[in-house]
């Protein structure tokens, strides 16, 4: 009961809370409290939308970012997972590429970004290699989490009634990865976004980061108000997606003993 | 099958292990003597690191011991041995059919023919209709009883019992031990039974081997002689707390002693 | 009749190992690591100057250690680092200064974290770079620019998990202090702020990671100072060893400020059973 009057609270309190700051930000913009070509106004921002969307203009920009980041992010977990798994399982090799691999890691991709701008161009190829740098590592390296994760205690019961190598892998290993697996792409999906836009800022002809950037030289705010819109709600969607499928598999983490 | 054949033999079981923080040698089994004959139920009893899950592990090979021998008798076919762990005892991801199932699929037993086979086992420990539930969607108590049933699925002569009721409240644990006698009576198993209450032991084996605080070693082997089937209310007899009072006195000689619970 | 055969568990053997033998036993992973990190150097160098690799794009590794060494000698270098590191700061205090007490307050009153959860989920999941073509229209090229995309970075990583730390504290311990008569400060000094100190440090950790990446994003985008300039002009001017000395300093950076994250959390984490804690790279 009161889980449900909680929930119901927190939309009307949210709703309550977007209606009335987009109101006031329009009143405020009307009543000239700040100058519209700086912050923009609902109405206008709308306006922009209805315009792009339904003359289309906006579309190949769109598609051209997502279709960078679907390639990117898909080579990395095609990549990634098996490669994490492999690594996660050998402990020899995990400890000799442990180093390199945190190097890696810990290194802002986004520097990297002019050097593979440099060498492959301004075209799709740079934006799906950064995106594909970016995703890569957190799913590598959550996937090599969930490999180590796997309780002993299930080791033990797979050992213990005689699994193979093989049989193990499958029934405590892989199972106890997904719960960590999906945790990473949550996370590599939000760092793949940040290389789409990156790549597109700093060199690009077509996509939302560069509709922003183009926008932003003309002083449109409004688009460029608009570009931030449409990747705010991409990327909530995507992060709410990612958290719902994780719920359903939380029952397989092992538990921290 | 009780034939007064030996199911188990151990000799000069030693277990030594490095510490890896402070290096030093530990002896976490001194030397350890054990028979087990067909159909016994066996209770192994000590204080907390008294090497009595060791020596468990090491009859089911998740250890490997530092000196001695253990033989265990054969039927030629299939593992001789299955273990019924504590707790986390059940992968989350599978059903309770398919926990029940796994045992004989690492045997080598087609997924489907295990499924057939686990499906009875079910039955028997009291969890029918629960076959597609997942672990998360049981007690503790059901849980065990699973893991149980696990256990007996592989139809090997020895059932080894790891402090099985441990994470179990008090209602439960009594519960699960006279549920484990009647199940005991249909399958007639070997079993050696980790515990370290000295009521469940009493209550359940035929003999309790008393072990000592690490470096653990047997301090008494003491045959129960209360008649089966034995119901809870056995507990109340005066025999009953003449075997409890008898090991409690054991016990408390030792560094950390267990009271009777 | 069964037949009576046994199967017989023995020993383990135990074999002695030569001291050496032991030290690589007991740091083997640091050794294994160590190993890995010289060979990726080593081909590295190798691929270089058999030409696998092309030098124009990736210099070697012994190039760009004398592109290092004359950059460290130029005073202009020295200007890029304060530049960046004054970013850094200023960004980091600010948002830490900011988020802290706002998502105390948010995450205490119910109904305000109702109303704006929203718009900081919101925010939060816009990527950083996102927001440049706007700060700049508002700001221009300038530090102040670079600086508010520092702190955008880090106030939403911070503010984020804070106000879900408030709102997370254990009833019961609330219940406890309540009925001590705990006044409502008293309530949140000694219960709610150690409770959400774990989530602060979590957000600081993120933050930290995401402020490198704003520090260098804004100046690859501006071009004007700072050590991402120094990736970008070199970039222009295919002075690929610049670029990759570059690129090493930022890495150094990110380890740094990754492990010094790590600590000061499970610092800040020590009186709390162990949680996942996955990392977030950069």
């Amino acid at each position: 009961m009161a889980r449900l009057r909680t929930a119901n609270e927190r939309l009307f309190y949210g709703v309550l809370g977007f209606v009335l700051i987009t109101v006031i930000w329009e009143v405020a913009a009307n009543l000239g409290l700040f100058r519209r070509s700086l912050l923009s106004s609902p109405l206008l921002i709308w306006n922009a939308a209805v315009t792009d969307f339904g003359s289309g203009t906006i579309w190949p920009h769109l598609t051209t970012s997502l279709t960078e980041y679907g390639l990117g992010f898909g080579a990395a977990l095609a990549v990634g997972v098996p490669l994490g798994l492999a690594i996660g399982t050998f402990r020899r090799l995990n400890d000799f590429l442990s180093v390199l691999l945190f190097g890696i890691y810990s290194t802002p991709k986004a520097a990297v970004a002019p050097l593979i701008i440099l060498v492959l161009g301004i075209g799709l190829e740079s934006k799906v290699v950064l995106v594909f740098l970016l995703a890569f590592f957190s799913i590598i390296v959550s996937t090599m989490a969930g490999v180590q994760a796997a309780a002993e205690r299930h080791h033990d019961i797979a050992r213990s009634f005689g699994a193979s190598r093989w049989l193990e892998f499958r029934s405590v290993v892989l199972p106890s990865t997904v719960p960590f697996l999906l945790t990473g792409i949550r996370i590599a999906s939000g760092r793949a976004l940040v290389g789409v836009v990156v790549a597109e800022e700093l060199a690009a002809n077509q996509g939302i980061g560069f509709y922003m950037d183009f926008f932003g030289t003309f002083l449109d705010t409004s688009r460029v108000m608009l570009g931030v819109v449409l990747l705010g709600t991409f990327g909530i969607a995507l992060g709410e997606f990612v958290r719902r499928v994780e719920k359903r598999f939380e029952v397989w983490r092992p538990d921290i003993r | 099958m009780v034939t007064g054949q030996t199911a188990l033999s151990a000799r000069g079981v030693r277990m030594e292990y490095r510490d890896r923080a402070s290096d030093a040698r530990l002896v976490a089994i001194e030397s350890m003597d054990l028979d087990v004959g067909d159909g016994e139920f066996v209770s192994l009893l000590g204080p907390s690191g008294c090497g009595k899950s060791t020596f468990l592990k090491i009859v089911n090979g998740l250890l490997l011991a530092t000196a001695g021998e253990i033989r265990l008798r054969t039927n030629g076919k299939g593992r001789e041995d299955a273990m019924v762990f504590q707790d986390a005892a059940l992968f989350p991801w599978y059903s309770v059919l398919d926990n029940v199932a796994y045992g004989l699929v690492c045997a080598g037993v087609a997924r489907k023919e295990a499924r057939r086979r686990a499906q009875p086992l079910i039955e028997l420990v009291g969890l029918g209709g629960f076959a597609d539930k997942y672990p998360y969607q049981l007690s503790g108590g059901m849980q065990q009883r699973a893991n149980l049933a696990r256990a007996l699925a592989v139809d090997s002569e020895i059932l080894l019992m790891d402090e099985p009721f441990a994470s179990l409240d008090a209602q439960t644990r009594e519960l699960m031990q006279a549920e484990l006698l009647r199940i005991w009576n249909t399958a007639k198993k070997t079993v050696i039974f980790v515990t370290h209450q000295i009521e469940e032991a009493v209550y359940l084996s035929d003999r309790v081997i008393v072990m000592s605080a690490r470096p653990g070693r047997i301090l008494a082997d003491i045959r129960i002689e209360l008649q089966r089937p034995r119901a809870l209310e056995v507990k109340r007899r005066p025999e009953f707390a003449n075997y409890a009072d008898q090991i409690w006195k054991l016990l408390a000689t030792q560094a950390a002693p267990v009271g009777p619970s | 009749m069964t037949a009576t055969t046994f199967r017989v568990i023995a020993p383990r053997v135990r074999r002695r190992r030569s001291p050496i033998g032991r030290w690589y036993r007991r740091n083997e992973r640091s050794a294994l690591g160590l190993a890995g990190l010289l060979s990726f150097f080593a081909l590295w160098q190798i691929g270089s100057m058999a030409g696998w690799i092309d030098p124009f794009f990736f210099s070697s590794p012994s190039d760009v250690f004398t592109a290092a060494v004359e950059e460290v000698q130029l005073p202009r270098f020295w200007e890029d680092v304060r530049y960046s590191l004054t970013e850094v700061t200023v960004g980091l205090v600010a948002s830490v200064v900011l988020a802290v007490p706002l998502g105390l307050a948010i995450g205490w009153y119910r109904r305000v974290s109702f109303t704006f959860d929203p718009w900081l989920n919101f925010f939060n999941a816009i990527p950083r770079p996102a927001f440049i073509p706007l700060v700049v229209l508002w700001v221009g090229l300038g530090i102040e620019m670079k600086i508010i995309i520092v702190f955008l970075g880090g106030f939403f990583s911070i503010i984020v998990p804070t106000v879900e730390g408030v709102r997370t504290v254990d009833r019961q311990l609330l219940d406890v202090a309540r009925s001590f008569r705990a006044s409502s400060r008293r309530l949140f000094t000694s219960v709610v702020i150690p409770a959400t100190v774990p989530f602060i440090a979590t957000g600081v950790r993120l933050a930290l990671g995401r402020l490198l990446i704003g520090v260098v994003i804004a100046e690859l985008y501006a071009q004007t100072k700072g050590l991402g300039v120094m990736i970008g002009k070199a970039a222009d001017t295919l002075q690929s060893d610049r670029m990759m000395f570059g690129i090493l300093i930022f890495t150094l950076l990110g380890v740094v400020t990754t492990t010094a994250a790590g600590r000061i959390e499970r610092y800040l984490q020590r009186w709390r059973p162990s949680m996942n804690v996955v990392e977030e790279g950069n």
